[in-house]
């Protein structure tokens, strides 16, 4: 079984460096990580191929400056290889110029099973999953906590507000990966040492047949109009206990109709 | 190497990762109560799988001196023409680097463990020795001890060493006390250096090395003794009283081991050295890092204090005790890379050095902290306690200096 998951390099959340007011983008420049959204992905497809006995996971990403270091982390789990697409093109792309290019490297894999996260930790539109599944015209299942492979068919916990839904659908297909529902497992020895020599194709959008035109600025049709730093957060409000905590407590949560 | 290489920050992040996850969450226990570190210690080598590495490469290499021992014959394969991933000695400097900037003990309980008692063993050891102590050490599955220091011989190790071994038939009787014995209370396999006792006058008698296991008749091991740091690292005394082994346990199973007994007991000093630097650099990286943090946010006299120039004068002798100590990390890793070893005035050096740096740093960290510093809250009182042992144990500063010296001067 091969298995591809889709893993984006970014800047790290701890130090994510600073807004570029021109590209009303992140600089990206930095060192680049692997999204924490996605090793949850990869954890999953390493323990499908476990599961099954054969097979092996594959990682496309793509990437300003053919950064590797993300990409790394996720060979040191145990990844067999990558596809990494770096194209000064592809500067300014929105998410469905990236799910193209992520398509038609993807493609390329003949892939059984296709996992990403349900959204970047950065970008955060959570749309490249479908849009991805879409250009390759197989089934979406987005929001997994467990997936099952019986035969040619997937079984899907979906998550939901009030639990999980259970859903069958064919393979191939892209499923999205909610987080925090596996345990990523810590890179080795072992697979450290050999995350160095394993094998990371490097490719362009025109090795992909894409057209420059359909890519990046130019072919984005996503306008970002405006952005700003996030707000500091707000002090909370401190409630003590004078006998009717709860009652505060629960009237505060009914204000935020979370209740 | 002036960088720590791609592969070392990886295994530096995951390193931190696990500390951050599975350690700190259990530092209350391990510093300011009774934890002992070793399940913990386990699950960090069953996590990186390093429990399974070291026993791949213990197999191997005791299956290369077997068959160097066989003569080998021309036909037998010669492992080193198939290349395989080593990792070099950043991979072992990296957790302790990491582990030190918040549990020093950690290391020092483990650097006993799989450091000094395994390797006592297997550099002197017979092949059926290392095969029946050295592989359970190396992966943690058992805890090691070794000991030289009693009550009445520290830096004059083997001068003033009262502990004796007596020959009875073909067995020996073992004596002595011995103290400061890190790992003591809970050890398996503990390496008793002693004298040979053949009613000859103590300073001519030749030093051996015995394995002693938990369990047997005579021997006591106490409980944990109180002490200032380290305190996730057990420290005990250990009490040997006709102890009864047999040749098996002597190290080596000879009385005349190459180099003299001596040699194994030195040799081992001069790799506890070695780690002593990287347990420095965890040490001075961790309190430059909450120093530097500290000077930015708190503010008196309507400044903060690291616009204070006694205060900015703190933080850059810090990060020159951290360029400097990481220069000598790096150059143990360049060393063992080029399968080169220091000499003993070296390692000296770098331990004296080290050990010095380490424990200025984290006093000064206590001050930067002022009133702060002194609290267990901001972690730097906790690292102060701690580093000032790295002047004490493995050759107390003032031993380092006299090794410097008398190598610059014969
Ligand atoms: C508000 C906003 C800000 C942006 N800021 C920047 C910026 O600062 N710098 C910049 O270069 N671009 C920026 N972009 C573009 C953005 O990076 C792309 O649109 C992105 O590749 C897809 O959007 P997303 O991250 O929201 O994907 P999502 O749909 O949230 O991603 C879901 C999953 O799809 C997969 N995936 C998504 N992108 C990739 C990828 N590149 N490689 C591999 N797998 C992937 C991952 O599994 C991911 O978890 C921004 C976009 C928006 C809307
Ligand atoms: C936490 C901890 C863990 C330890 N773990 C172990 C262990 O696992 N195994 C083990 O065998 N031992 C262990 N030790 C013992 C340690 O190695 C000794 O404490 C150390 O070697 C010093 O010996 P001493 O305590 O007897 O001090 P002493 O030798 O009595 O020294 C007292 C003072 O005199 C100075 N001095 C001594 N000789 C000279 C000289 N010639 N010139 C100038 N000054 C001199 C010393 O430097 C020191 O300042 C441990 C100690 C500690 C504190």
């Amino acid at each position: 079984m091969k298995v591809v998951v889709c893993v984006k390099q970014i800047p790290d959340p701890a130090d994510p460096g600073e807004l570029d007011p021109d590209s009303k983008t992140l600089r990206r420049d930095v060192k680049l990580i692997l999204d924490e959204s996605d090793s949850y992905g990869v954890e999953m497809a390493l323990q499908l191929v476990d599961t099954a006995g054969e097979g092996e996971v594959h990682l496309v990403s793509m990437v300003p400056n053919n950064e590797v270091s993300g990409l790394r982390t996720a060979l040191a789990m145990g990844a067999a290889g990558a596809s990494l697409i770096s194209d000064e093109c592809l500067a300014g792309s929105d998410a469905l110029g990236t799910a193209k290019v992520l398509a038609k490297a993807i493609a390329a894999q003949e892939p059984d099973l296709v996992l990403t996260a349900t959204e970047s930790s950065d970008g955060y539109t959570g749309t490249v999953p479908v849009q991805i599944a879409e250009l390759l015209g197989l089934p979406s299942v987005t929001f997994a906590k467990e997936i099952e492979i019986d035969g040619s068919t997937a079984k899907v916990k979906r998550q939901t507000e009030a639990g999980y839904d259970d859903v069958e659908c064919p393979l191939p297909a892209v499923v999205s990966v909610t987080a925090g529902v596996v345990e990523p497992r810590y890179p080795s020895f072992k697979g450290i040492m050999a995350a160095k020599n394993k094998p990371v194709e490097e490719l362009t959008v025109e090795a992909l047949g894409i057209d420059a035109g359909e890519v990046g600025w130019a072919g984005s049709r996503q306008d970002i109009v405006e952005i700003t730093a996030a707000p500091v957060r707000e002090a909370g409000e401190i409630i003590e206990d004078e006998g009717d905590a709860h009652e505060r407590i629960v009237a505060f949560l009914d204000e935020l109709k979370v209740l | 190497m002036y960088e720590w290489s791609e592969e070392h920050q990886l295994l530096r992040a995951a390193m931190k990762d696990f500390v951050t996850r599975e350690i700190v969450p259990l530092k209350p226990e391990l510093e300011h109560g009774d934890m002992p570190p070793y399940d913990v210690l386990r699950k960090l080598y069953r996590t990186f799988g390093m429990d399974e590495f070291a026993r791949t490469e213990f197999r191997r290499s005791i299956e290369a001196e077997k068959s160097s021992a066989d003569e080998a014959t021309d036909t037998a394969v010669d492992d080193t023409d198939r290349p395989r991933p080593r990792p070099d000695a950043g991979y072992i400097l990296i957790p302790i680097i990491e582990l030190c900037r918040h549990c020093p003990g950690m290391v020092t309980a483990m650097g006993v463990s799989v450091g000094l008692t395994a390797s006592a063993i297997s550099s002197r050891g017979t092949i059926a020795q290392k095969q029946r102590w050295v592989e359970d050490l190396v992966t943690f599955d058992k805890i090691g001890a070794w000991a030289i220091t009693e009550p009445g011989s520290g830096s004059d190790a083997f001068g003033s060493m009262l502990s004796t071994a007596r020959r009875d038939g073909d067995e020996y009787l073992l004596n002595g006390s011995k103290t400061f014995i890190t790992n003591g209370p809970y050890a398996d396999t503990i390496v008793f250096i002693c004298k040979l006792d053949e009613g000859n006058d103590r300073s001519e008698r030749k030093v051996l090395s015995f394995v002693v296991e938990s369990g047997m008749e005579g021997l006591e091991q106490s409980k944990s003794l109180r002490k200032m740091g380290m305190h996730s690292s057990p420290t005990g005394e250990l009490f040997l009283s006709d102890v009864r082994v047999g040749a098996d346990h002597l190290i080596g199973e000879t009385e005349d081991p190459v180099g003299g007994g001596r040699s194994g007991a030195k040799s081992t000093f001069q790799q506890e050295r070695a780690g002593v630097a990287a347990m420095a650099l965890g040490i001075i990286e961790q309190c430059l890092e909450l120093s530097v943090a500290y000077a930015r946010e708190r503010v008196q006299f309507g400044r903060r204090i690291g616009d204070f120039q006694l205060i900015q004068q703190k933080l850059a002798h810090m990060e020159l005790a951290r360029m400097n100590v990481q220069n000598l990390v790096f150059r143990t890793i360049e060393m063992a890379a080029a399968g080169e070893s220091m000499t003993l005035a070296e390692a000296s050096a770098m331990k004296l050095y080290s050990a010095r740096t380490a424990t200025d740093v984290a006093l000064d960290a206590v001050q930067v902290h002022g009133g702060n510093g002194y609290m267990a809250e901001f972690q730097v009182e906790q690292l102060a306690r701690d580093a000032k042992v790295l002047q004490i144990y493995a050759g107390t500063d003032e031993i380092q200096t006299v090794a410097i010296a008398k190598d610059l001067l014969d």
